[in-house]
């Protein structure tokens, strides 16, 4: 066959090619993208909620995606990345260089990570964290048990003496800490290590943008001084306990992660006695 | 033409692939996995390959006299142009498909968004006006029917816009600029060059000196430079722009023919047989017109082995290439082998320079001259050749003639053994 007859050939094979995929695409609905007014609503508060690298929504162009799946394959700076988990990060998208976008092949990726449509903070339904938004007055409507419940719960009993104990996640250690026990208070808490993607938070600068998180740990730590230990459980709701909560929404204060920590320090037993 | 690879083939190929090598390592590191990876990174290799295939394709349209001998003589340019330019065309079609396929397993929306995106994603839109005035101005080859030739070169002009929309498609997306301003500058400057400054800087001028009759449809016609003419060689062909406006086709129009004349001859001479309505209007060109040649191209009598005696065979308005040739053996008998010119006529009115010929081979020993006329004996048989030239075998071909002709004695040559490398052709056709 001449290479005429080869190139028109398949010229007529590419055009039925293209018009099958359009024609199937008309026939068929269009239905693989959830129409808006079907896509969940999701608020700034829920959106700002998942902020990290375990769990990383972006609402680009009045749409939430979760993009955590992404995150290890993304090729630009991590950090700044990362910045923009929890929020809209249109202009980002929009700027992936100044003035210059996302490629079309990126847009279609996006896609594939649609999970709602972002409600802006007027038409926002109740964000499901309520524990966030709480206020102090009407701390029974909220989600978790009392910490009575939770004590209860926990194993052992607490003998008088320092107690050391950890938190670790993703195959590192984040936190470690120590404090001392005397009467069921805690007393003299320190923060022996605290990490987070191979940064050392101790370490840091106070220019640091990351620096802000260590204050937030320290505030935490500071509000449990001298208190019950049932107040551990304060730190579930850390808007209460520190300042600036959403000052650095790409990176905030993990407080679950103190409460892991002093439970397991709890579990272990009186490191040495007093 | 020999199957041999010519030094501008390494050249070709090396440019071809160079924006590929660059953009490899990219490309292999492209997120994704199994079908989808495979086929985004197929589409993307072949986008990549076909961009660079169509720009140094149209790099190839330069035509330079004495650069074509790199690429084997013209013919063999344009026909390494027409191969290239359609595997561009294949490959752009296939990057096509394989991209909207790779985002068929994400959803069949995802695919037609790939294919169809929002017109604010003006470099897809911009690759498919590329596509669309490629398709244009390779439409007319797909026809069956004959192809009109200066339409087609019009029309083929459309892949010069091809080009830009097709770099306005790739630019934005591909990082590896330097490749591709460095493939676009070859191609574009070869096309300025072609279409711009070689019909005021290439040409040369001449006067028609005679036009002398040699059959119904055949002249041979006869130009005397103005100024400084070309310097050929046997068997080269150059193109001839006929500027007198009283020819009923084909005024200021340029068309190929081959040389007849001796290499150093005062004249240039062409033997033009009427095949189309430019060659037919050359019938009765005006002696003393204005006529404008560029060239030589070609290099048919290219030796494989210098050593070896010579077969000539030529059929019909085919038999130019050897004319030439034959004066200059008359001129200098010492610059050739034995040589055996077969002449495939149809029938004696048919046999053009048939005198002349004869002359030249009764009068030198290195030349035999062998009439074969298709009315009286059919077509040239195995048996026929052997009697007149035992050692045709031994001996480097070279044949000249329409393309069926060319096609019925390759066959009859391989059948008989012969081997290709040894064969040189050069067709009279479109390519």
């Amino acid at each position: 066959m001449s290479l005429n007859k080869i190139a028109y050939t398949a010229l007529v094979a590419f055009i039925s090619v293209v018009l099958t995929l359009l024609a199937t695409g008309l026939l068929m609905g269009r239905s693989p993208e959830p129409a808006a007014d079907t896509l969940r609503p999701i608020g700034a508060a829920e959106l700002a909620a998942h902020n990290h690298r375990d769990s990383c929504w972006k609402a680009i162009d009045g749409k939430v995606y979760d993009v955590t799946p992404y995150l290890p394959e993304h090729s630009g700076d991590e950090a700044l990345t990362l910045d923009w988990c929890g929020k809209d990060a249109s202009t980002a998208w929009h700027n992936k260089r100044p003035g210059k976008a996302h490629s079309p092949s990126a847009a279609l990726l996006l896609q594939s990570y649609l999970i709602g449509q972002f409600a802006s903070s007027a038409t926002a339904a109740a964000p499901p964290r309520q524990a966030l938004t709480t206020p102090p007055g009407a701390a029974d409507r909220s989600p978790r048990p009392s910490a009575k419940v939770l004590l209860g719960l926990a194993p052992g009993t607490y003998l008088d003496g320092i107690y050391r104990g950890q938190f670790s996640d993703r195959g590192e250690m984040q936190v470690s800490l120590q404090f001392s026990l005397r009467e069921h208070r805690l007393h003299d808490i320190e923060l022996r290590y605290l990490a987070y993607a191979g940064v050392n938070y101790l370490k840091l600068s106070e220019e640091h943008p990351s620096y802000p998180v260590l204050r937030q740990y320290r505030q935490g730590i500071a509000h449990l001084e001298g208190q019950p230990l049932a107040n551990l459980f304060d730190l579930y709701e850390p808007g209460q306990v520190v300042e600036d909560i959403d000052a650095f929404s790409g990176a905030t204060l993990r407080a679950s992660k103190i409460i892991s920590a002093v439970r397991d320090a709890l579990n272990r037993g009186v490191y040495q006695w007093q | 033409m020999p199957r041999k690879i010519e030094p501008g083939d390494i050249l070709l190929a090396v440019l071809v692939l160079t924006p590929l090598a660059m953009a490899g390592p990219r490309l292999w590191e492209l997120p994704g996995d199994g079908a989808i990876w495979l086929l985004s990174l197929a589409g993307r290799v072949t986008g990549v390959l076909g961009l660079s295939a169509l720009l140094v394709t149209a790099a190839m349209c330069v035509r330079l006299p004495g650069l074509d001998r790199w690429f084997g003589g013209l013919p063999r340019l344009w026909l390494l142009h027409r191969r290239l330019g359609f595997s561009a065309f294949l490959l752009i079609l296939g990057h096509v498909l394989l991209l909207s396929f790779a985002a068929l397993p994400l959803s069949l929306e995802q695919a037609l968004r790939v294919l169809f995106p929002p017109l604010a994603h003006a470099p897809i839109w911009a690759g498919w006006l590329a596509l669309a005035a490629l398709i244009v101005a390779l439409a007319p080859t797909f026809q069956v029917s004959a192809i009109h030739y200066q339409r087609w070169k019009r029309q083929h002009l459309l892949s010069a816009a091809a080009l830009l929309l097709a770099l306005l498609h790739a630019l934005p997306l591909i990082p590896e600029r330097a490749a591709w301003w460095l493939l676009s500058l070859l191609a574009l400057a070869a096309i300025a060059w072609r279409k711009l400054l070689a019909p005021v800087l290439a040409r040369r001028e001449y006067r028609v000196a005679q036009v002398t009759p040699l059959a119904a449809d055949v002249v041979e016609i006869s130009l005397a430079p103005k100024h400084q003419g070309i310097v050929h060689s046997a068997g080269q062909f150059v193109y001839l722009t006929p500027q007198d406006p009283s020819l009923d086709a084909g005024y200021a129009e340029e068309h190929p023919f081959t040389v007849s004349s001796a290499p150093g001859a005062g004249e240039l001479k062409l033997g033009i047989k009427a095949l189309g309505d430019a060659s037919l209007a050359l019938q009765t060109l005006t002696p003393g017109s204005r006529v404008q040649v560029e060239g030589p191209y070609g290099q048919f009598f290219a030796r494989r082995a210098a050593q070896r005696k010579q077969l000539w065979l030529g059929g019909g308005i085919g038999i130019t290439p050897f004319v030439g040739a034959a004066r200059h053996l008359a001129e200098r008998p010492d610059h050739f082998t034995h040589v055996a010119l077969f002449y495939l006529a149809n029938r004696p009115a048919r046999a053009y320079y048939h005198e002349e010929l004869e002359r030249i081979a009764s009068a030198h020993e290195q030349l035999s001259l062998c009439i074969h006329y298709f009315s009286c004996c059919g077509p040239l048989s195995e048996a026929f050749l052997r009697e007149h030239c035992p050692d045709f075998a031994e001996r480097e071909l070279y044949i000249c003639g329409p393309p069926a002709m060319l096609e019925y004695l390759h066959g009859l040559l391989a059948t008989a053994g012969v081997d290709r490398a040894f064969i040189h052709t050069e067709a009279f056709d479109f390519l």
